[in-house]
């Protein structure tokens, strides 16, 4: 029985290494990144970049799905994209006898993996459309529900930068992201190996490493690795800690947040500490891996009020204070 | 064993050894906090020295509570919840044991689950307790260890108002000076000396008395009148040692008058009676030998020296009688046993007079003691006196005051009884060291010891205020004005009722969409704040 497990466990490690070291084979660095997109993945999540242009989101993206035996689709957010341009349409057919009929035209969020490029920039309106993609896993038009295909992963990015004309995402819709990662520069060295892989005739090519059936059974693995109470009540303790009322309210919260996070950052934190636990060769979570998902977890499910934003405060600094204001379990 | 079992035993385990550690570290901390009272009393007791009895109770109440915290941390046990979670730190298990805890304690059918609990059994057999938590000397038993090392030193600190705790020392509630000490002690030893007067028992009660003194049973004056007693039956019996040393010098130069005495009256003079004595033997001895004329000049001269009646010299002028008629009447066996007593008598008078001289001294040695204490008796007496004046003369002047301002209601102001104000003086403990105490007498007239009469000054009857304050009337008033209105109290404060947030607000929900609209440019932003915040009141503190 043990070394059943045992066994599921070592074919997890490995195929989450494999996948990693594909990606890394192109995306240079953002180590941290690329596990946060794939545990995302596995989790059942989607996920939020944020950085400024040309850091290879998008390239992240697109060689996450290459690796996998996944299909791709890009969107890229203007102002003047419409719903129908995300979910697809009913177009008016004519059959072989000329009959007129209605066909459902499947749009590009109609993929295991899309790309919502710079998703702030589209109307809430067409941003909403996700929505319903996003947790449901079905699109509905007209009068009709058309299921997604599983795993349905999407990766959406935002530039930070650059506000003018964009419409910030509102908070549901944050919510529903698994986690936000933050992409930062690269390093001297990272960007030297950029260069050398980059300006060279031959690019580095990925191989398929992980199937569609694959990626379902490591899921499946993920959900099975038991938490124990204690650990979870130091998850819902972080969690509760968000949000500026009592009881579990601290300093930094009462003066900058003006809401904490919902059940869904609970959810997060306890799955990525599920995966974490995995891929330390683990069976069960630790508080370790709790405080480890936190920050990406939790950084978007907190909305500062007017004197937080006022002074920049960054969510990451209110999350380090309840981490280290909260006690762990003993 | 099973792996839950294994588990759960090893926890155990490390339970105990993790209270053990526990109760060491926080024992010699508790010792450390615990030593710094006694530690401190004793520094206060080098310059307030303080009663046994206080010291006893301090210290008796020092070790109950250190017992009980002692018994409360040994009953405190650790869950093995926390042994697990402390293994888990410390053996950087990432919360293993703990899980593991949690899912034998709350069972699930899940083989992961059974997988966690193999692996955690398996971590316990790798790990062992006494590494992980290996035992310690913590550095505060080396505090503790010094500050005992101080009390200790402290104790036998060679300073004569030093008193050694260890050897059940203490200052005594009423200390003698100095100079006081050495008359009791000498006292003491010159009527221990004067055995032959068997005045041991006196020198006891002198003991006894200062013993009860410096135990606070007695105060000071009566110390003073107990050693007054004490000379009275000291001065009982006493010899007259002006009259003896005439009678003997009389005695002298009437033996003066025959050679065969002459050595004897020499020594006699130079109240040498011991010499005078063996001389008077030799005289006895050699009788026989000399001729009818010398014996008739000695029988002269004995009988000469026979006829000077002195108290306390009866027996020798008999003897010295006797000794005459023996030679007169040729019997001269007769008169050497009358001369051997007569020697006799002598050496007795010796000793008596030296002892009367030691009791002289002895009673001059307690006469300075008493008067002594009486001094600082009424120097005591005349400090609270002095007080209590005040006290008087303060309330005298607070009332008289209340009279001017016709609050006293046509009363007569009162002067402060004496003997009623301060029942603090008869509560006080007799004596801390070095202060005597008044004792329980008060009221006026009556000298230190508490005995009427004496030279101490005479309190005469307060005096009294004989003014009645009257009712004045001023223009515009109807009557006498005898019925002032008094006000009872000051005005109320109260606060309105009306709650300030259950204002309405009279603007429109439009109105108030459009207010609480959020458009204001980030650059904007710390301007405005810093605006409201200058222009906000300040906090007042």
């Amino acid at each position: 029985m043990s070394t059943a497990i045992d066994q599921q466990i070592e074919t997890f490690q490995e195929q989450f290494k494999r996948v990693r070291d594909e990606v890394g084979k192109v995306i240079v660095g953002y180590t941290e990144i690329i596990d946060g997109v794939i545990m995302s993945l596995l989790a059942s999540g989607h996920v939020l970049l944020e950085g400024v242009p040309g850091l290879g989101k998008t390239k992240l993206v697109s060689t996450l799905s290459d690796v996998m035996h996944l299909k791709f689709s890009r969107i890229q957010f203007t102002p003047d994209l419409m719903p129908a341009d995300i979910t697809g349409t009913n177009v008016v057919q004519e059959d072989a006898l000329g009959e007129k009929f209605l066909e459902f035209q499947p749009g590009p969020i109609f993929s295991n993996i899309v790309l919502a490029d710079e998703v702030n920039r589209a109307t809430p309106k067409t941003q909403s459309a996700l929505l319903e993609a996003m947790e449901e896993r079905s699109v509905t038009v007209g009068k009709r529900t058309h299921k997604l295909d599983s795993p349905f992963f999407v990766l959406a990015t935002q530039n930070p930068l650059e506000m003018e004309g964009t419409y910030p995402l509102p908070e549901a819709q944050l919510d529903r992201f698994f986690v936000k990662l933050k992409v930062d520069y690269p390093t001297i060295d990272s960007m030297h190996t950029i260069m050398n892989r980059t300006t060279k005739i031959k690019e580095p090519e990925v191989n398929r490493v992980l199937s569609q059936g694959e990626v379902l059974e490591m899921r499946k693995t993920v959900r099975a690795v038991p938490i124990a109470r204690p650990v979870q009540d130091y998850a819902i303790r972080i969690t509760l800690a968000t949000h500026p009322q009592p009881p579990y309210a601290q300093p930094l919260t009462m003066k900058y947040v003006r809401y904490g996070s919902s059940p869904r950052g609970a959810q997060a934190l306890v799955i990525g500490g599920k995966i974490r636990a995995l891929l330390n060769n683990r069976v069960h979570v630790s508080c370790d891996d709790i405080r480890t998902v936190a920050f990406g977890a939790l950084r978007h499910r907190i909305l500062l009020n007017f004197e937080g934003e006022a002074e920049r405060v960054d969510t990451d600094t209110i999350i380090k204070g309840i981490l280290d204001n909260t006690p762990e379990p003993n | 064993m099973s792996d839950k079992d294994t588990i759960i035993s090893w926890l155990e385990r490390v339970e105990r050894r993790i209270r053990a550690n526990r109760l060491f570290q926080e024992l010699t901390v508790g010792l450390t906090l615990f030593l710094t009272f006694p530690l401190a009393l004793k520094i206060w007791d080098l310059f307030y020295p303080l009663r046994g009895r206080t010291i006893s109770i301090v210290v008796g109440v020092w070790m109950v509570s250190f017992a009980v915290y002692f018994v409360w941390r040994l009953l405190q046990k650790e869950t093995l919840g926390q042994a697990a979670a402390s293994v888990d730190r410390k053996a950087g298990l990432h919360d293993e044991l703990k899980t593991a805890l949690w899912f034998i304690r709350n069972p699930r059918a899940s083989d992961w689950v059974e997988a966690q609990i193999q692996r955690a059994a398996r971590s316990t057999r790798m790990l062992e307790p006494e590494r992980l938590f290996p035992r310690s000397v913590p550095r505060t038993s080396y505090i503790a260890a010094a500050m005992i090392l101080v009390f200790v030193i402290l104790n036998f600190v060679p300073l004569s108002w030093n008193h050694n705790w260890l050897q059940l020392q203490a200052a005594p509630a009423f200390s003698l000076t100095d100079k006081e000490e050495a008359a009791m002690k000498q006292a003491v030893e010159l009527l221990q000396k004067a055995e032959k007067l068997q005045q041991n028992e006196l020198a006891e009660r002198i003991e006894d008395i200062v013993k009860q003194l410096q135990e606070g049973k007695i105060d000071a004056s009566q110390a003073a009148a107990m050693l007054d007693d004490v000379q009275s039956k000291l001065d009982e019996g006493n010899l007259d040692l002006g009259s003896i040393n005439d009678g003997l010098e009389e005695i002298a130069k009437d033996l003066q008058n025959s050679n065969l005495t002459k050595a004897t009256a020499d020594a006699m003079m130079q109240k040498q009676l011991d010499l005078a004595a063996d001389e008077l033997r030799k005289l006895a001895e050699k009788l026989g030998l000399n001729t009818p004329e010398a014996n008739k000049e000695l029988q002269q001269s004995l009988q000469q020296a026979s006829q000077n009646p002195r108290p306390g010299l009866e027996e020798l002028l008999k003897q010295l009688k006797e000794a005459a008629e023996s030679l007169k009447n040729q019997d001269q066996q007769n008169a050497q046993d009358s001369l051997d007593k007569a020697a006799q008598e002598l050496d007795k008078l010796e000793d008596q007079m030296q002892a009367q001289q030691l009791k002289n001294l002895a009673s001059e040695q307690l006469q300075s003691l008493e008067q002594s204490l009486r001094q600082r008796q009424q120097n005591s007496q005349g400090k609270s006196q002095q007080q209590r004046d005040a006290q008087q003369k303060s309330q005298a002047g607070e009332k008289g005051k209340a009279g001017e301002k016709g609050e006293a209601k046509g009363g007569q102001p009162q002067a402060g009884q004496p003997g009623q104000d301060e029942p603090g003086d008869d509560e006080r403990a007799p004596g801390e060291a070095g202060e005597p105490q008044g004792g329980s007498q008060q009221g006026s007239g009556l000298n230190p010891s508490g005995q009427r009469g004496g030279n101490a000054p005479r309190e005469g009857a307060p005096t009294e205020l004989d003014v009645k304050l009257q009712q004045e009337k001023l223009a515009g008033m109807q009557d006498k004005g005898s019925k002032p209105e008094d006000i009872e109290e000051a005005s109320k404060q109260e606060r309105s009722k009306l709650d300030y947030r259950n204002v309405k607000s009279e603007l429109s929900p439009a109105q108030k969409d459009l207010l609480n609209q959020d458009q204001i440019p980030w650059e904007y932003r710390p301007l405005i704040k810093n605006y409201f915040q200058a222009i906000r009141p300040p906090v007042k503190k």
